[in-house]
């Protein structure tokens, strides 16, 4: 009678407050996953350009050091979760010998820049005029993430946005099996 | 400065409208009188009509002084996707839905503007008050669409390329707000019945007939979401258990269990208490499902940017589900009818399956949007729930949905009587079989389909009976207009139409065939009885976009499947798919891939083709129209059935 | 009596034809019918959720590639679908595995239907 109606009504409470405060205290689910490009365990392709801001870039100048190469546009939602995360890898790492590079993807050369400077990146991005350097590392859709050992040889590639923490761990990983 | 500044006084009027109603209802009950809240929703209505012409004008003139315009709009932006711009983004969807919120209070305090003494009124409109106030001050605070630009742009961002390459999307988004927006109302009356413990009367009905207005608003808008994402992105699917989709698809169970469940309340007094919590569990899985596509907390292509929303809006869904089940724990007792379910085997009783069904199927389809969450803060790893799983939980519960169907309407109340029954179904139940028979010899043999079939000829068949009873009867008494308002006839056209939308969703999806074929220019090919040819490439440019269209035909209808890409600091390169459609099957056409060497389309190059020869994708999907004439045959039968007459009425006519 | 002829005799008929379905039913236990199946459950690694059958990102047709192979290679299906996970992730599973917390993925339904059931039951007997 009333007993039932208020153990379905407690119940309904309880289930709720539960859900209620794990929903409220979620984070935007960041997560990539690993997948076996047919690049893996070969020399990386040939990497240079101008940067965003000026100046250029080239791969062959980072041999010493991991690379953490980003392709990354402005119109590709995840690509915004992951700007931030990427900053913070980046400016932890600096002086760890691990380099990260973004590489613009399909994307207009203001929308790039203005991505960027709104995002405050940390690390410089190279421009890819033609997809010439997408095309050679196979890269079909933003964000994808590649990370090349101190010997030029590409050792991960992660598909999806990456977290600070995910790469961490990618990272820590290829400098210990190189 | 200035457009902000008049879209924030509007804002402002809006609110000042929805607090002033608030307090104008609450005097009106404390003080016995008749309410003149009426006034402030004109004043709310008035404050956000003003605001979202103020959206609008500046979309249209593409005024970059507001920040939402520079992210969503373009100079060269056509008019009709300025002005779906304003539901493009978070902060402008939000305009939509207190506009709609705002148009429904002040069309609530109209109909029953003779009732407007009644408590039941009075706190219903006070909770609707309440929700707009609530949806206002978050465009007051945290999700600002008049958000002044300070950088002095000259051209703006664009609308993100799949928001302005397809018409639906001034369709889509209207018709599931109404639907999000309508469910408030049954919640506020069932909060006001609940509060004044009136259950009685004309009450229920009334709240039944906003509810079918939410319901049939909601189906069409997700029929419309499923025929925009199938035009556009390039799968050939039109569902994809994403986590924004199942969050339309939750309300739409709870608010269908209710609208049935609510035919036996008003026929036998029954499922009081039931029904009043499926009318509060219906609006709380809305405000749940506007959280999940606005926290960023699910990732979802068809989700808005993450927010500081997400709080506030678990916030509500708290607030939302406490107030109710607070209310039915204190009044539940005194809601109960007298009297029970007399046999399980009796019209009731299948209402009593058919709530089980949609309930229990919309508690599994949260479980399995909330899991991977659920295993991430448990484990700390990723994991998908897709497709397979939800599809192998709504295969029986569908299969069991239509089996109610084929028998419930031709059920007696009280107790089932076996040979009524039988001699009811005797001719659909003949006509099934033999459909089954003759699709055997004819060679249709995958068993789901002819299971599907199968229960679709008894569904039609009971459907068809009652239209029939009803109108015999309408020629009796010589009155068309009693066909209209016959309490079946809206629903048996929905269930007439729920019937074309299922047998057209189990076809296409048994039959379809997807196949990559390469030709080269003046080629063709024959694909599933179909005969595909290329003839060459034309490149349209113009200030919107420019595009790389292939020329395609197919059974002789000229398609033009094309690689655009949209102007704008958006610039966003997307396929755009090519259907040719008709009532026995779709053929869907996607541009891949282009051989050679190097292609300024953007489409894939595959070097170890010839240059000039392109890849096209080829999806057939039988059947696959039906879905959408079933989805246009359910919104006119409930359009119909909100004009619905009272059980009452019946027997006194 | 009349009545109870006329529904065996559709009985019968309705037997017979779920008899001659069965046996004509097309057989689904070919290579390709099982590569197709399996190509449903994987998702495309670059996307969200849409499964290996349908997305054309080269990902996808990578992993199409590798099941079609596993399976001329005469591997079963858990076989496939574990190596995938392993190089992939779990997150690849279109359906969580039914192990540790998946299982409530397959519980919980259930335990809903029970109680949605038992307590029509009880309303159903009241008074």
């Amino acid at each position: 009678m009333k007993r039932s109606i208020m153990i379905s009504s407690l119940a309904a409470i309880v289930v709720v407050v539960a859900l209620s405060l794990f929903l409220a205290t979620r984070h935007p689910v960041l997560g990539a996953t690993e997948a076996p490009s047919p690049l893996l365990g070969k020399a990386a392709p040939q990497l240079s350009g101008t940067k965003l801001g000026g100046g250029t870039w080239s791969l062959k100048s980072e041999l010493g050091h991991v690379v953490v190469v980003n392709f990354w546009a402005s119109w590709c939602g995840p690509c915004r979760v992951e700007a931030p995360e990427l900053s913070t890898f980046a400016w932890q790492e600096r002086n760890k010998g691990v380099d990260l590079v973004g590489v613009v993807f399909n994307d207009s050369l203001s929308a790039a820049a203005a991505f960027a400077a709104q995002y405050g990146s940390l690390y410089p991005s190279v421009i890819d005029p033609g997809g010439v350097i997408a095309n050679r590392y196979g890269v079909t859709s933003p964000p994808t993430t590649f990370v090349i050992n101190a010997k030029g040889v590409v050792e991960a590639t992660l598909l999806g946005p990456v977290g600070a923490k995910q790469l961490e761990g990618v990272v820590a990983h290829v400098k210990a099996t190189s | 400065m200035t457009l902000t500044w008049l879209g924030r006084v509007c804002l402002y009027v809006s609110f000042v409208g929805t607090l002033g109603g608030i307090i104008e209802q609450v005097r009106a009950l404390r003080q016995h009188r008749t309410s003149r809240a009426i006034r402030w929703a004109a004043l709310a209505l008035f404050g956000i009509v003003a605001a979202v012409g103020v959206m609008e004008f500046a979309l249209i003139t593409h005024n970059f002084s507001l920040a939402y315009v520079a992210e969503n709009n373009a100079t060269f932006t056509p008019l009709l996707y300025s002005i779906t711009g304003m539901w493009s983004a978070l902060e402008g969807s939000l305009l939509l839905w207190v506009l709609l919120q705002s148009v429904i209070t002040f069309g609530v305090l109209y109909y029953y503007r003779r009732d407007r003494g009644d408590a039941v009124v009075g706190w219903a409109t006070t909770v609707l008050f309440g929700i707009a106030a609530f949806f206002t001050l978050l465009m007051m605070g945290p999700a600002d669409p008049f958000l002044h630009n300070a950088a002095l742009v000259h051209q703006g961002a664009g609308p993100n390329a799949l928001l302005q390459d397809n018409p639906l999307v001034a369709a889509h988004p209207p018709f599931l707000y109404l639907g999000f927006v309508g469910f408030s109302v049954p919640f506020a009356f069932a909060i006001a019945m609940l509060l004044t413990g009136r259950v009685q009367d004309r009450w229920p009905l009334e709240q039944r007939r906003w509810t079918v207005l939410a319901w049939g608003s909601l189906s069409l808008g997700i029929v419309l979401g499923a025929w925009w994402s199938y035009q556009v992105l390039g799968w050939g699917g039109f569902w994809g258990w994403d986590p924004v989709e199942n969050a339309a698809l939750l309300p739409w169970l709870t608010a269908t269990a209710y609208i049935h469940s609510v035919i036996v309340q008003d026929r036998r007094g029954l499922f009081r208490v039931w029904n009043l919590s499926l009318a509060i569990a219906t609006f709380a899985l809305t405000i749940l499902g506007t959280f999940f596509t606005r926290s960023g907390v699910l990732v979802s292509v068809h989700a808005f940017s993450s927010s500081t929303l997400g709080p506030l809006l678990i916030g509500l869904f708290f607030v939302v589900v406490i107030s109710g089940a607070g209310l039915l724990a204190w009044r539940g007792d005194r809601l109960r009818a007298p009297v029970g379910v007399d046999h399980p085997l009796s019209r009731e009783g299948l209402f009593v399956a058919n709530n089980i069904l949609f309930v229990g199927f919309a508690i599994v389809v949260l479980l399995g949007t909330v899991f991977p969450l659920l295993y991430q803060a448990v484990n700390g790893t990723q994991v998908t729930v897709g497709t397979p799983y939800f599809a192998s939980v709504a295969a029986p519960v569908s299969i069991l949905l239509l089996v109610l169907m084929a028998i419930a309407p031709l059920v007696s109340w009280r107790r089932a009587d076996a040979r009524v029954l039988w001699t009811r179904t005797r001719v659909s139940a003949w006509a099934a079989t033999l459909t089954i028979a003759v699709l055997l010899i004819v060679g249709i043999r995958r068993p789901v389909e002819l299971a599907a079939i199968f229960l679709a000829v008894l569904v039609a068949g009971a459907a068809l009976r009652t239209l029939r009873g009803a109108l015999l009867a309408a020629i009796r008494r010589g009155s068309w207009r009693s066909v209209a308002r016959a309490p079946a006839t809206g629903g048996m056209i929905v269930h007439l139409g729920v019937v074309i939308l299922a047998v057209g969703i189990v076809t296409s999806t048994t039959y379809v065939t997807r196949t990559e074929v390469t030709l080269a220019t003046g080629q063709s090919t024959i694909i599933d009885g179909q005969l595909i040819g290329f003839s060459g490439f034309r490149n349209v440019s113009d200030a919107l976009r420019s595009a790389t269209q292939l020329r395609v035909s197919v059974d002789g209808h000229r398609l033009l499947p094309a690689v655009t890409t949209y102007n704008g600091r958006n610039g966003q390169t997307v396929g755009t798919p090519a259907i040719d459609s008709n009532l026995t099957r779709d053929v869907y056409v996607t541009f891949e891939a282009v051989g050679g060497n190097g292609s300024t389309s953007g489409a894939q190059v595959r070097n170890n083709l010839p240059a000039g020869s392109v890849v096209l994708g080829v999806t057939v999907e039988p059947l696959l129209a039906w879905l959408w004439v079933g989805g246009l045959i359910i919104g006119l039968g409930s359009a119909l059935s909100f004009f619905r007459r009272r059980y009452n009425d019946e027997v006194t006519t | 009596m009349k009545v109870l002829r006329s529904f065996a005799l559709w009985c019968v008929a309705l037997l017979a034809v779920v008899v001659f379905s069965i046996a004509l039913r097309p057989s689904g236990s070919g290579a390709l019918a099982r590569t197709q199946h399996l190509e449903t459950l994987v998702r495309c690694p670059a996307c969200v959720d849409l499964s290996v059958a349908v997305s054309n990102a080269t990902s996808a047709i990578a992993v199409r590639h590798e099941i079609a192979t596993k399976v001329r290679q005469g591997q079963s299906d858990n076989q496939i679908l574990t190596s995938l996970e392993s190089v992939y992730g779990t997150s690849i599973l279109l359906s969580p595995p039914a192990s540790g917390l998946g299982v409530l993925l397959w519980i919980v339904p259930l335990l809903v239907v029970v109680l949605l059931i038992v307590s029509a039951l009880r309303l159903a007997r009241r008074r």
